[in-house]
């Protein structure tokens, strides 16, 4: 029998199996459609046969990124969590899937990694505490400037920034559109009843970020908490396909705030200390070499066999003086 | 401190007001030059819009305008101007109507009206995009087609300058949303693949929702009618559409209860 096809994607984080949404749309149809992949959860995304995540590394050695192009690839295999649905319900299916890129993915995309506070207290954090060094220094910067691109050429935008008119224009969307995923979903456990498909992945994999992360603005957090059906719905599939990612959420303990503050739960601490050590100290040399504090002289032996004309320097001093 | 003072409050009052004025008989849409300038997008948008407007019972004139696409405020085709207001694309549109008191939706339950926007943006994810990557992105389009008829206004050098500019844009959004590693022949197949959800949700009803028409039934319209009378480099795309006999029925029932005069909708 064949290997089977491995996956690589985003660790995970505050309960979930990852912190992506793009891994989590993946992971979470692969569970649904039962297909047996080999996991790797790994956060160097240069370890990745594709350099991003997620990627799929097939059988017959290719290599697939998009969600969608994955979910393809896995339904070939016979792994398919659609098979049950009705035309119509394959065609409703598709235009939530529709509905989410245009009104959801803007505002994930500002709320992640646009918006100051967000960005700097919990996304870039996150990554550079999670990336290897040296790739925790500019990853997640070269990260955002991408997303801050993907984001302007969605709205058609060249000179788009951070702002209150921006914010609100992509929350409004994106608070309709979680109203109509709500709507939808009504009562029911699933979109199409009682068993999962790709709209309950791609739902699971947009919201649950949304819903668990620890984000300092968390409007649109507020906005999904007010929707019960929703909620549960996230819930749900965690419990029902990821019960060991939200036992581990349940068993975190609140984050406690010692003196010692944020600092003492640094990763890899007393590695980064050296390194600043070593950074201050050659900083600090480099500062004594260029004014002159302390400098090198490449002294010459017949030069110390003459004494100084101590007639030159004193003429020079003059000069000085004068 | 006086209510007055605050601009937010001012701003309500005028909307309110513009609301609460009725449609002028004068009310005009923009849209580039029909016979040698407008390309597939942006015809079948205007379509959609001119489509929905009829279907409220609102007049509209259509003026062709070169420089359209700089006219309008967000750069975006078509637009209208109403009284003092400017408008520019079917989803703003629509809800401009509303606050005039014209609506198209109001019948319909929460779980429809969700459905609806829901297919609203399928169309505008799958066939919209389509077409603009069938105009910018086929080479073979772009070299015959499109860049000749987006710069037939302008003098050389710019005509060229322009035309490379926003092929250059479009190519840029389709790599931002995952489409610039398609082929023309995966293209049509998303194409197959959407209208095929559209085929399946019309059914044998004469409008998406029964007997009434809405928005979505006017953004179809303009899309799927657009395409098939629309003589591009290979009619593949066209074939795709006209595999379907309920959307093509679907058109043709819009275009003879909305479009009477059947020269203002059709195109060689």
């Amino acid at each position: 029998m064949a290997a089977p096809d491995e996956l690589f994607c985003w660790e995970g984080d505050w309960g979930l199996p990852s912190v992506s949404t793009d891994c989590l749309v993946v992971l979470a149809y692969a569970q649904f459609a039962g297909a047996p992949l080999k996991l790797q959860k790994i956060s160097n995304p240069w370890r990745s046969p594709s350099g991003s995540l997620p990627a799929l590394w097939t059988n017959q050695k290719e290599t697939l990124s998009r969600p969608s192009d994955i979910i393809i690839h896995l339904r070939k295999q016979k792994y398919n969590a659609d098979y049950d649905l009705s035309a119509k319900e394959g065609a409703d299916s598709l235009a939530f899937i529709s509905l989410m890129e245009e009104k959801l993915i803007p505002a994930l995309i500002y709320t992640f990694w646009i918006e100051p506070k967000n960005y700097v207290d919990a996304t870039r954090r996150w990554y550079a505490e999670h990336m290897p060094f040296p790739l925790n220094f500019f990853l997640p910067g070269r990260m955002q400037r991408q997303q801050l691109e993907k984001l302007r050429l969605l709205r058609g935008d060249e000179s788009l920034e951070a702002g209150e008119e921006l914010e609100k224009e992509l929350y409004r969307d994106a608070a309709e559109c979680m109203n109509l995923l709500s709507q939808r979903l009504g009562s029911q456990k699933f979109f199409f009843g009682d068993s999962p498909s790709s709209l309950d992945a791609y739902v699971f994999g947009h919201l649950a970020p949304i819903l668990k992360s620890k984000l300092p603005n968390g409007k649109l957090q507020q906005h999904l908490k007010s929707l019960d059906n929703l909620n549960n719905f996230c819930a749900n599939i965690l419990l029902l396909y990821f019960p060991r990612d939200g036992r581990e959420s349940s068993n975190q303990k609140p984050p406690s705030q010692p003196e010692g503050g944020d600092f003492d739960h640094v990763p890899n601490k007393r590695r980064k200390q050296f390194l600043s050590a070593l950074v201050a100290l050659g900083a600090m040399l480099s500062y004594a070499f260029l004014t002159g504090m302390v400098s090198i002289q490449h002294v010459q032996h017949e030069a110390l066999e003459e004494p100084p004309d101590l007639q030159t320097i004193g003429s020079h001093e003059e000069e000085g003086d004068g | 401190m006086s209510l007055l003072n605050r601009p937010e409050i001012i701003l309500c009052l005028f909307l309110t007001l513009s609301a609460a004025e009725p449609w002028p008989e004068n009310a005009t849409l923009y849209q580039p030059l029909k016979e040698d300038q407008i390309l597939l997008a942006d015809c079948a948008s205007s379509l959609a819009v001119q489509a929905y407007l009829r279907m409220c019972g609102l007049p509209v004139q259509v003026v062709c305008r070169a420089n359209a696409e700089y006219m309008s405020p967000s750069g975006k085709i078509p637009f209208i101007h109403v009284g003092n207001q400017v408008v520019s694309e079917l989803g703003p549109i629509v809800q401009f109507t509303k606050a005039k008191g014209h609506s198209l939706s109001d019948g319909l339950d929460d779980v429809q009206r969700a459905e609806m926007k829901a297919y609203m943006e399928l169309v505008n994810n799958m066939l919209l995009t389509a077409e603009l990557y069938i105009q910018w992105c086929d080479d073979a389009t772009a070299a015959e087609i499109t860049r000749p008829r987006y710069s037939s206004p302008y003098p050389w050098p710019l005509s060229n300058i322009l035309a490379y500019q926003k092929q250059w844009e479009v190519r840029r959004k389709m790599n931002a949303i995952g489409w610039g590693g398609k082929t023309l022949e995966q293209v049509y197949e998303d194409v197959s693949q959407c209208c095929q959800a559209l085929s399946q949700r019309l059914g044998t009803q004469p409008y998406f929702f029964n007997k009434q028409p809405t928005e979505l039934d006017a953004l179809v319209f303009g899309h799927l009618f657009t395409i098939v009378t629309t003589r591009l480099t290979s009619t593949e795309l066209a074939e795709r559409i006209k595999s379907y006999s309920n959307l093509l029925s679907f058109c043709r029932r819009i275009e003879q209860t909305y479009f009477e005069d059947k020269k203002d909708v059709s195109r060689s």
